[in-house]
């Protein structure tokens, strides 16, 4: 399902993070991924986002995460409203 | 009214008591109202205002988070929910103009910082086109011309003789040269329509690239003064001042580089106070290579400099030819007198059908710009 515009999830504040997800004129799938972790834990955020991107099926769309130091289930829930959002017409 | 984050709420402020807390919590910062039209929003904590941001076009202002709630996250919540609501109005790219002191703060809420100068203004950005990209484009663009080429900025409203001069001469004195068209679109004259004029006026002149200017030549319609302490009559010009600084330290670090330019040429205006201030912090900034001076612009050492040519301005009959001379003379009704100030190709399209509903917008303004 190819994003349709812009949507967010989440929020910069300390223990968040926040999704960005925004259209993009080719058909694949862009992953931007800056965390306060990221040495720690960068490659668990990418691994994580992308899963449920695939899992999604979404294309066309540039994902951004900002972490803030986010639990997993706290990246998942944010992933997943940001993902059904972008979904929505 | 919506819960931003723990203990907040978020509210759009748009009555006269809530403009007047906000302004009253700018102040408390050392701020002043960000000018032009667009989103404030407040948080509030137990119905006192603790946070306040705007967001004018694609551009932050005026955040501020009251000194009581620091460290709070506040700081934190209010960026965030700005960056949600230009989200939504599908803007993907934002920038945020702020004290160079104050940048660490942004970047670690995921700004990247474009250029600051120590005790002056930085520039920030956030959102997918970046400036990684713009450079890409501008080093696609000098890729097989010759280097230690030459620059000229311009925003040309419209493209007058006087332009014309400035970089027939420029393109006489260099092995290329660049024409960086400001894009800020705050001008008379649209920028497609300026853009496309100053090409049709230059296609003769073999070595001259004109390129869009893209968000990083920083217009001063753009350049937000609400951080820049308003103390006496100084305030005009130290605004000046640190715009002109940051904009020629992105041009130098930035933009200079990634085309390969090693000489700007500028047109002299001596009786324009705003443009002899920028000139003056032009030949400070671009050509210094030695400590103490690199250090103040907060320059790398090694960074290549940039020599600055000025030239008299273009006069006819003793009086300037600028582009704001020739909007003052549509303004008046004086049409027939603008085709002696501007090249043929100029007057052409403003004879043209295209040209009149610009016309008339001149006519019937009062905007300097």
């Amino acid at each position: 399902m190819k994003a349709q515009k812009s949507v967010t999830a989440g929020s910069l504040e300390s223990s968040d993070v926040l999704i960005t997800i925004t259209p993009l004129a080719e058909a694949r799938v862009e992953y931007v991924i800056d965390s306060i972790v990221i040495k720690q834990f960068g490659a668990r955020i990418r691994q994580v986002t992308e899963e449920m991107a695939i899992a999604s099926n979404i294309s066309a769309a540039r994902i951004h995460v900002q972490d803030r130091g986010a639990l997993e289930c706290t990246l998942r829930a944010r992933l997943e409203t940001a993902l059904e959002r972008s979904a929505a017409c | 009214m919506s819960e931003a984050g723990f203990g907040f709420e978020e509210r759009e402020l748009r009555t006269s008591p809530e403009l007047a807390e906000r302004a009253a919590l700018l102040a408390s910062r050392g701020l002043t109202i960000p000018e032009g039209e667009g989103l404030v929003l407040g948080l509030y904590q137990s119905e006192r205002l603790v946070a306040t941001g705007a967001l004018v076009r694609n551009v932050l202002q005026g955040i501020a988070v009251d000194a009581g709630f620091e460290g709070e996250g506040a700081a934190a919540a209010i960026v965030s929910s700005l960056i949600k609501r230009a989200i939504e109005r599908n803007i993907e790219q934002l920038f945020l103009f702020t004290t160079n002191e104050e940048a660490p703060r942004f970047e670690s809420l995921g700004f990247s910082l474009i250029a600051g100068v120590p005790r002056g203004a930085a520039l920030l950005e956030w959102g997918s086109e970046g400036i990684a990209r713009y450079l890409d484009e501008l080093r696609g663009v000098a890729r097989g011309k010759p280097r230690r080429a030459g620059a000229v900025v311009v925003n040309c409203n419209p493209f007058t003789r006087g332009h014309r001069t400035l970089i027939e001469y420029a393109a006489a004195h260099s092995p290329w040269l660049y024409v960086l068209v400001v894009e800020e679109d705050r001008s008379l004259f649209p920028f497609e329509v300026r853009l496309r004029l100053i090409r049709e006026g230059t296609a003769d002149l073999p070595n001259v690239t004109v390129i869009a200017g893209g968000p990083y030549i920083i217009s001063s319609a753009t350049f937000p003064t609400y951080f820049i302490r308003p103390d006496r009559e100084e305030a005009a010009r130290k605004a000046v001042r640190m715009h002109a600084a940051l904009d020629l330290v992105t041009f130098r670090t930035r933009i200079a580089q990634a085309l390969g330019v090693a000489r700007r040429f500028v047109g002299t205006e001596p009786f324009c106070d705003t443009t002899s201030v920028y000139n003056a912090t032009m030949k400070a900034v671009l050509p210094a290579t030695e400590a103490p001076e690199t250090d103040a612009w907060g320059l790398e050492p090694g960074i290549p400099p940039i020599e600055v040519v000025e030239i008299p301005r273009f006069e006819i009959d003793g009086e300037a030819v600028s582009a704001s001379k020739v909007r003052d003379l549509i303004r008046e009704g004086r049409f027939s007198e603008v085709e002696r100030l501007v090249p043929p190709t100029t007057w052409a399209w403003l004879s043209g059908p295209e040209a009149t509903s610009v016309l008339e917008k001149i006519r019937h303004s009062d905007s300097r710009h």
